[in-house]
């Protein structure tokens, strides 16, 4: 494995690279002394939450940042060449970059031929009619079916992955030595990322690229990075190479990163260690370690300017060596109140549940054209009091519907739902809506941005006569003690919140009403990470303070895997598994399953490919909508017949032709069970 | 089939447009108070004349079928007599819209071109002085009204610089020269606003697309700006453009109304207003069937050519 | 971005430059129903045509009125009708866009479809329409200028409530159990009005442009009144003679419109996220 940091002629070499943006407090330091290098073929990881400035970097290296930037360097150097100078010559030639949002990079008035091949005509010379055969060949190269058809799209007319295949492929049209990923994946479902990773990983080594992922997801950057340099408010905190970093963290920073991560290999790891506080101003000079007032082991010292120390596994900490055995410390647990755990009795039922969408215009309706979108398809689930159920499953899969339709918030077209032992009409009652509530995924929008939070509370308070009068404030006062906020935040509007605290009073309004259960779509899923790990540890103290069960809705199965009692994997509107955390997370498993936990990026997992999946055509009507997708595939049958529910276990059901001795006989993605 | 069954719709709203005009332009003449007859024959006419008017024009018979007589007449061609005038209502339109429809197309044709060239020129310069500039000017013009901008016209260009005829119309047979003169200031007029308010909408538009991530990405190829500019950013920010042409359409029906007024020039506005100051309802029925009609398919043509340059529209649906 | 950023909280200069100029006017325009340096009204025909003077900053017009006494007297006339236009297509455009978005089905498409009709009328002929078959006067040229920009106030009020409605907060209130009524009260006017007042603060220049084009068309207050784009079609007929009669009610028009345009985008530079956003990039 190259070692990025002891090669002398790096392809790419950045030296003490700071930058600031003029801003309304003053000028913002995005970067800080920022020191990079990759050698020619190698893979750095960037990695560093929202803020951080990882970004900024890519930009930075492009010659992108517009002219109100302030840019120095002692170096920005590209296999000889000054990028503070040259960038506009190199980008696009010699480096190529692709961006997060592939959907938004891609110009949607040319079709995706003109763009690929642009590159080629103009940097390259190559002639048109040989410049499109090479596009289409490029695109083939990088697994997009039917290329000749996708040269002459446009990009709306393609799914997600592909957009983003194409993203690379214009990236890599102008033949770049070095190419410049930021957040590659980020949009895209788990297989997909998958998918997309291999690609990558295939790529460099054929083409012999170097690469710079930025990224906040440890996983992929552990999949695909010979070296890491971790990234905080603007500074290095570490650098070195992947397992070194990864796997023996030096700085506190990093430390903190990895105990705040659920990871679905270790399901029920019991507390995660979250980070307290949030970024520092960044309009403030600050000589000292700008990460001192969040840090677990802030001591003496920590005010002076921080240096990079070490030679190859660098880390700006002066307290390294005191620090080296400690791991970042886990939040107290709460004292355990916790209700009987097993007197658990059946608390919601959802019997047959299903939703069409879609229709389209009258004209359409008129020429029957449209039938809609089974969304959610006779899907039945039931949940037992204070039981946390994971609901998982990839955009579009119809979770999110289902958890509405389990609120009555969507008018089922078919099914029942019982509560508490009494029926839930369509019209839900207003005991129904008191007893049951629901936590939103985007903190920003789930909050009236007109009221203070103690509106927003009191309202709720109100709304459901939990108290009058004076009482309310005592009530709301109680609601901001049991999220852990402070109760002066009952003045203050949303836009003076971070994002977990506003998640927090996202919860506390889900929870006025004293309900007994929650639904939480994807309620974690737009924090970074070192948040995300307190809200997490902040709704299981909940559960197991106030008996409440939770529908807990996430595309992540490492989120899943920490929080949940039992999981059903959902696809395309049905539920194809659904059984206990361990028993799911381990075979037999549902194909499906199979391949979401064989694609999640793990940190430390051997570089194992998934079983390939044909890639996306239409479910069949009847029969098992997986089996286009599918791997193991048994034949006709599949198509034809609705899979049969197969018990694993107790509570352990699989909806698949495929015998479970067959399904049981697979390698355990997650490593053998704990 | 995407592209169908959109011209389909937009050609079912065309027709349903026309009809609910037609029947909103003959509801508000008849129904609003004041007396059709009395309104042309003023108001000290004698019960008798009235009486003897209202037969004539068919005021007596029910207003559903007044309506129904109207347009079943119109879609066979025969858009009735002017009262005042005594002639075909259909001839004294058909002459003044030539003559609108000169003023119209030339100043239409220096909006869309000034408009979008200058909001183009600013957005491509933001934040320079140019751009300050013209950000001022489009402020002032827009707010100032073309009959201001028409008095300060003739004041300057016609009483005393005598460069420009005050007001009228030349027919071609007198000479393009005559012809021309009596043009350039009603168009310039009818313009300044018009060129105002496109380029201002321009700028934003294009101001959107060069903050774009697209436009990034090809920055991020390696392009040269201009390649950047007019080959990436252009189409993506016309294609708004087209949506303001057709809001600035309407505009520019309503400025052609008070340009003529002030020029005296004999086009369609002025007989309009001709129509109204001597009550001639049936002309003014008709010409206002006609103006409305004339914008309904304006819009529809400007829907339709928003479709066909928007892959979105034009492709529709997911090929892979 | 959504349309729910709190605005930040500071006076662009464009709007404290267009609201002084604006409460000027508006003072005067109070001021000139009672009080004018000569009666805006009498004859004094020997008087007529006088070019400005100390004793007539304005000149006189045919009938030797003072033409600064007529500019007074005649403010409030279009004042009255860009306001008092906004204000009509508010209380009419407002309602019937929420309640378009919150009735889909038969009631929405009756409202949208009428909404789809007047806007398909440009808006000067509209106001004609109106006007052509009964006599003018202030209130109905106020009357029609308001029905011109209904239509716009309910496609505006309807995206945006239908935007807000989306909106998670809203959902939460869903999931509450609560009706239409409070969801509209407290979660969906007080988001709704920023887009709402920008648009009836761009809308009032065009509003008063409309008016006076009107007027100007002897569509709107009838002589002797003397608003201004009444003033400026009568003084046509002397324009090389006495361009004042036309130039100052002219001028005068221009600086309201630009002070009414200064505060409308004021406003709109406060309340519009979008622009906001952009404002450092």
């Amino acid at each position: 494995m190259p070692d990025a940091l002891t090669v002398k002629n790096a392809a790419l070499d950045i030296e003490a690279l700071s930058v600031a943006y003029p801003s309304r407090g003053g000028w913002l330091q995005a970067l800080d002394n920022v020191s990079l290098a990759i050698p020619p073929g190698g893979v750095l990881g960037l990695v560093g939450e929202s803020g951080s400035g990882k970004s900024t970097v890519v930009l930075a290296l492009l010659g992108l940042l517009g002219p109100a930037a302030r840019i120095s360097a002692q170096r920005l150097n590209f296999d000889g060449h000054d990028l503070l100078r040259e960038a506009p010559m190199l980008r696009g030639r010699r480096i190529g970059v692709v961006f997060q949002d592939t959907a938004a990079a891609l110009n949607p008035a040319l079709t995706i031929g003109s763009q690929l091949t642009e590159p080629m005509r103009l940097h390259l010379g190559i002639e048109p009619r040989l410049a499109w055969e090479r596009g289409t060949d490029l695109l083939a190269e990088l697994g997009v079916p039917r290329p000749a058809h996708v040269m002459r799209s446009y990009a709306h007319q393609l799914s997600g992955g592909m957009k983003q295949r194409v993203g690379i492929a214009t990236a890599l049209a102008g033949e770049p030595d070095l190419l410049l990923l930021d957040e590659p994946t980020t949009a895209l479902d788990v297989t997909i990322e998958a998918q997309i990773l291999s690609l990558l990983d295939d790529l460099r080594v054929r083409r012999s690229l170097s690469m710079l992922l930025v990224s906040h997801n440890l996983g992929i950057v552990d999949r695909l990075c010979d070296s890491v340099s971790v990234l905080y408010a603007g500074r290095m905190a570490e650098s070195g190479t992947t397992r070194a970093v990864l796997h023996r963290p030096r700085h506190p920073y990093t430390k903190g990163l990895l105990a705040a991560l659920p990871r679905p290999d270790r399901p029920h790891a019991g507390r995660l260690a979250p980070i307290p506080g949030g970024l520092p101003d960044l309009t403030k000079s600050d000589p000292g370690c700008n990460f001192r007032s969040r840090c677990a082991f802030s001591a003496a010292g920590c005010e002076q300017p921080q240096a990079l120390r070490g030679v190859v596994h660098q880390v700006s900490c002066h307290r390294v060596d005191d620090v080296a055995d400690e791991s970042w410390p886990v939040e107290a647990e709460p004292p355990a109140n916790s209700i009987a755990p097993r007197a658990r009795l059946p608390l919601l039922q959802a019997e047959s549940l299903s939703i069409r969408f879609g229709g389209g215009g009258w004209i359409s309706r008129m020429l029957g054209k449209s039938a809609g979108v089974l969304a959610v398809d006779h899907v039945s689930l039931s949940i037992r009091t204070g039981e946390v159920v994971g609901l998982v499953g990839e955009s579009g899969c119809g979770k999110s519907t289902l958890g509405r339709l389990m609120l009555r918030l969507l008018p089922a077209r078919t099914g029942t739902l019982n509560f508490g032992g009494g029926a839930v009409e369509p019209e839900a009652s207003r005991d129904f809506r008191r007893r049951a509530q629901i936590v939103f995924q985007n903190s920003d929008t789930s909050l009236n941005p007109r009221q203070t939070v103690g509106t927003i509370l009191g309202r709720a308070v109100r709304w459901f006569d939990m108290a009058t009068g004076a009482a309310v404030a005592a009530e709301v006062d109680r609601l901001l003690d049991l999220v852990r906020l402070p109760r002066s935040y009952a003045t203050r509007y949303p836009h003076q919140l971070s994002g977990g605290e506003k998640q927090r009073v996202g919860i506390a309004r889900a929870l006025a009403s004293r309900p007994e259960f929650l639904v939480c779509d994807e309620a974690v899923s737009a924090l970074d990470v070192s948040v995300q790990a307190a809200v997490l540890n902040l709704l299981r103290d909940l559960r197991d303070e106030l008996g409440v069960a939770y529908l807990f809705i996430s595309h992540d199965i490492g989120v899943i895997a920490h929080i949940a009692d039992r999981v059903a994997v959902m696809y395309q509107g049905t539920i194809v598994e659904e059984g206990p955390v361990d028993d799911v997370l381990h075979p037999p498993y549902h194909p499906y399953t199979e391949l979401l936990l064989s694609s999640v990026p793990l940190i430390g997992r051997e570089r194992r490919d998934s079983p390939a999946p044909s890639t996306g055509a239409v479910a069949a009507s009847q029969g098992c909508k997986f089996a286009a997708r599918c791997a193991r595939k048994l034949g006709p049958v599949c198509d034809t017949l609705a899979p049969p529910v197969q018990q694993a276990g107790p509570d352990h059901a699989i909806r698949c032709h495929i015998p479970l001795s067959e399904l049981a006989a697979v390698p355990h993605w997650l490593g053998p069970p704990a | 089939m995407p592209i169908a069954v959109f011209l389909l719709q937009r050609l079912a709203g065309l027709v349903g447009v026309l009809l609910g005009m037609s029947l909103l332009i003959f509801g508000i003449i008849h129904i609003l108070p004041g007396n059709v007859a009395y309104a042309i024959l003023g108001e000290f006419a004698t019960p008798a004349a009235v009486a003897q008017l209202e037969v004539k024009l068919g005021l007596k018979d029910p207003l559903p079928l007044q309506y129904w007589h109207w347009l079943d007449a119109m879609l066979h061609g025969n858009f009735g007599q002017s009262i005042v005038m005594n002639r075909p209502a259909a001839a004294l339109i058909g002459e003044a819209l030539g003559r609108s429809a000169l003023l119209a197309g030339f100043a239409f044709a220096l909006v869309a071109m000034g408009g979008i060239a200058l909001g183009l020129y600013a957005a491509t310069h933001r934040g320079q002085a140019s751009d300050k500039v013209l950000t001022l000017a489009q402020f002032v013009l827009i707010a100032v009204p073309e009959f201001f901008w028409a008095i300060v016209g003739v004041l300057f260009f016609a009483s005393w610089l005598n460069l420009l005829p005050a007001t009228g119309y030349a027919p071609m047979s007198e000479g393009i020269g005559s012809w021309a003169a009596h043009l350039v200031l009603p168009v310039m007029v009818l313009s300044f606003g018009l060129v105002a308010h496109v380029s201002r909408l321009t700028r934003s538009s294009m101001i959107e697309v060069l903050d774009s991530r697209y436009v990034l990405a090809a920055r991020a190829r390696g392009f040269a700006e201009q390649r950047v500019l007019w080959r990436h950013a252009l189409p993506n920010a016309l294609l708004p453009a087209i949506t303001v042409l057709a809001i600035d359409a309407g505009l520019l029906i309503g400025g052609i109304v008070v340009v003529e007024t002030v020029f005296a020039y004999p086009g369609l506005g002025r007989l309009l207003v001709f129509a109204i100051e001597r009550h001639d309802l049936p002309l003014l029925q008709v010409g206002m069937m006609v103006v409305t009609a004339i914008y309904a398919v304006a819009n529809f043509i400007a829907e339709v050519l928003y479709a066909v340059l928007n892959p979105r529209i034009r492709v529709g649906g997911a090929a892979a | 971005m959504s349309v729910l950023a709190i605005p930040r909280l500071h006076f662009p200069s464009t709007l404290v430059l267009g609201a002084t100029l604006l409460a000027l006017i508006v003072t005067a325009a109070i001021v000139g129903i009672w009080v004018t340096p000569y009666d805006p009204t009498v004859f004094a025909v020997r008087f007529r045509l006088q070019a400005p003077s100390l004793l007539h900053p304005f000149g006189t017009d045919e009938f030797g009125r003072d033409v600064l006494s007529r500019i007074l007297a005649g403010a409030h006339l279009s004042l009255a009708t860009g306001f008092g236009a906004m204000a009509i297509s508010l209380v009419v455009g407002v309602p019937l866009g929420l309640i378009a978005a919150f009735h889909r089905g038969a009631v929405q498409e009756v409202i949208m479809r009428a909404v789809d009709l007047l806007i398909a009328l440009p808006p000067v002929l509209l106001g004609l329409l109106v006007l052509a078959v009964t006599p003018p006067g202030l209130f109905k040229t106020i009357a029609a200028v308001g029905l011109v920009y209904v239509p716009i106030l309910v496609r505006l009020t309807r995206a945006v409530a239908l935007g807000l409605l989306e909106e998670d907060f809203v959902q939460a209130a869903r999931a509450r159990g609560e009706g239409a009524l409070p969801i509209l009260w407290h979660e969906i006017l007080p988001n709704a009005w920023p887009p709402i007042i920008v648009e009836c603060g761009l809308r009032v220049t065009f509003a008063i442009l409309l008016g006076s084009a009107l007027s100007f068309l002897g569509l709107g207050p009838q002589p002797p009144a003397s608003e201004w784009g009444l003033m400026i079609a009568e003084g046509r007929d002397f324009l090389t003679q006495a361009p004042w009669v036309c130039l100052a009610p002219g001028l005068s028009l221009c600086v309201l419109l630009v002070s009414v345009n200064l505060v409308g985008e004021g406003l709109r530079e406060r309340l519009d996220p979008h622009l906001r956003g952009r404002a450092h990039a």
